[in-house]
């Protein structure tokens, strides 16, 4: 049998066993260090495990009990047990229990009442300690569509915060005068999507910005100069996909890159070629994989602005941010 | 998560192994320890010094930054204002003290924010030298920007005259585009303050002038530099439309 290539072979085997020893590694600092995100480590690691079609490979009843053990007094899930809550957990927590199917074990209105509790003055902070960013204006949208209970937010004024965080160059930042930057224009993208107000996107600019994300080597960066780096494969791609431009960066050479940075013994996806992988960078080199329609392997199509697989999406009825995409976006 | 490289390992030592074994387990003590004075509502000089040696370890602790703050809050001293002046400039030299350690911390930033708000002197001119120096080792550090427009910010409060703070903040990033040319964080700040200084300086012809020379010479030394060719084209833009797009861009 040929020696397979991790240039051109997605090591499927290798990454669901590196996603199914994380959980063991109690002898690693690194382990015990990252525990404070172990809520989004699953999330990232059952989007790998889904996309490649092998979501049974964790147990879904332990991972929704240790999840719904997470969540706190104040309605919002925190990042471990015991940890106070913020946005970013929550957002984790609740597509965790939608893939395992388990959104009906948590009080909807609990988490509502704890994520429209953070909006002040039209914007959403990511806890009570009142950090702002276009990440969270995404993140309120985006737990509430998947609770069903959006129209208890003020959507107007999340708009408002999203469109001053728009650039000269067609890009968004963190917030008004923040950087164009490729993950805060996927959580601008994605959050208007959903609102159903990405008419206000100058699409041609933003396209171009994105498109230039892309190296020599096939890989994406963030920002203009700076390093290509797997996670932006999600960040460039998705919102490019939303844009209904994907096809303005070359996705094989993307694929060769992604593929490069697999660690062919250990398994999981690093940043780049030669770094230590991570469950973050495997569920995106995956999602980047799958949206760029990679052919070596039968991956699930992803939704590109929930980040989860298209059939859980649809199956959710959150698949009709689609619907409202500009008509002149409809080439 | 960025930036490590995988090494060829050999199968540790014995002592390499006893070793790595005890760190963990001082981690996971102090980490506990933390961990239950924080279930208890302990907020003790005592359990705030236990707060800084575990986040000295580890800045992402975002549940130990939030105890720590309700500590400080907490103790008798908070109600003295020069104790609490006293303790708050510790915690920002602490905070300078452990930035180099993870500067992109999103956790160690809103700390900081955090301590100049609760202040009762802050000196904002001091924040603005320290970022600034900052800047000068990473000139693209996101939150470096980030934190330096929030202190411009409250600097043009602070002022009658917000108008001098605009023309210091132009000034600066000339001066980091002169350095650089293709410093696009100081570029994309820029795109921020020149509605601004269009409007208050007497002609506004000739700062777009002087703008389009800039952004040319930027294009001629590097031709492939996408974002010059992106601000040049905004430059003409905003002098030949009026789209819902442009008086956005131009803060109306």
């Amino acid at each position: 049998m040929e020696p397979t290539d991790p240039r051109s072979t997605l090591l499927a085997d290798k990454h669901v066993e590196f996603i199914k020893r994380l959980d063991k590694k109690h002898d690693e600092l690194e382990y015990w260090m990252t525990e404070h995100l172990r809520v989004s480590g699953i999330y990232w690691g059952l989007v790998a495990l889904f996309l490649l079609d092998k979501p049974a490979a964790l147990d879904h009843q332990q991972i929704v009990t240790y999840i719904l053990g997470c969540q706190n007094s104040d309605g919002g899930f925190g990042g471990h047990t015991n940890h106070d809550s913020h946005l970013l957990y929550t957002m984790s927590a609740v597509q965790v229990l939608l893939m395992l199917g388990a959104l009906d074990q948590i009080d909807t209105k609990r988490v509502t009442d704890y994520v429209v509790g953070l909006q002040r003055d039209g914007m959403v902070s990511g806890d009570e300690w009142g950090e702002q960013d276009t990440r969270f204006a995404f993140i309120a949208v985006a737990i509430l569509s998947q609770l069903g209970t959006l129209e208890q937010l003020d959507t107007q004024g999340i708009v408002d915060y999203v469109r001053s965080a728009m650039n000269y160059d067609g890009g968004f930042g963190s917030g008004p005068g923040g950087e164009s930057h490729a993950a805060q224009v996927y959580t601008c993208l994605a959050c208007l999507a959903i609102l159903g107000q990405l008419h206000v996107v100058d699409r041609e600019r933003l396209s171009g910005w994105l498109a230039e994300r892309q190296l020599k080597c096939g890989g994406l960066n963030g920002r203009p100069q700076k390093l290509e780096d797997v996670c932006y494969s999600w960040w460039v791609l998705s919102s490019l996909e939303i844009l209904g431009r994907v096809h303005w960066v070359d996705r094989q050479k993307l694929c060769g890159f992604i593929l490069s940075a697999q660690d062919e013994e250990r398994g999981g996806i690093a940043d780049r070629p030669g770094d230590v992988p991570d469950v973050y960078h495997t569920c995106f080199g995956m999602a980047g994989l799958s949206l760029a329609g990679f052919k070596g392997y039968a991956l699930k199509p992803v939704d590109p602005v929930y980040c989860m697989p298209k059939d859980i999406v649809e199956r959710a009825g959150l698949g009709s941010w689609t619907d409202k995409v500009p008509e002149s976006w409809r080439e | 998560m960025h930036g490590r490289r995988r090494q060829h390992e050999r199968e540790p030592t014995a002592d390499e192994k006893v070793q790595a074994q005890q760190r963990v387990e001082r981690y996971c003590a102090l980490s506990t320890q933390v961990a239950e004075l924080k279930a208890a509502n302990t907020y003790t000089v005592e359990a705030l010094s236990l707060t800084k040696q575990l986040l000295e370890q580890n800045t992402e602790l975002h549940s130990v930054w939030n105890y720590r703050r309700q500590i400080f809050m907490h103790l008798d001293s908070w109600q003295d204002m020069d104790a609490r002046q006293q303790a708050l400039e510790r915690e920002l030299a602490f905070l300078l003290e452990i930035i180099t350690k993870n500067i992109k911390s999103y956790w160690m930033w809103n700390h900081r924010v955090w301590a100049l708000g609760a202040l009762p002197r802050p000196e904002w001119q001091r924040e603005l030298g320290l970022v600034a120096k900052l800047l000068a080792l990473d000139a693209r550090n996101y939150h470096g920007w980030n934190y330096r427009r929030f202190v411009v910010a409250h600097l043009r409060a602070a002022r009658e005259d917000a108008g001098a703070v605009d023309e210091q903040e132009f000034a600066f990033t000339t001066e980091q585009i002169t350095r650089d040319c293709a410093n696009h964080a100081a570029w994309h700040n820029r795109s921020k303050l020149l509605p601004a200084i269009l409007a208050q300086r007497g002609e506004p012809q000739a700062v777009l002038q002087a703008e389009t020379d800039l952004i040319l010479n930027a294009i001629y030394t590097d031709p492939d530099d996408q974002n010059a060719w992106l601000y040049y084209d905004w430059l003409l833009d905003i002098q030949t439309s009026d789209t819902d797009r442009v008086r956005l861009l131009r803060g109306k």
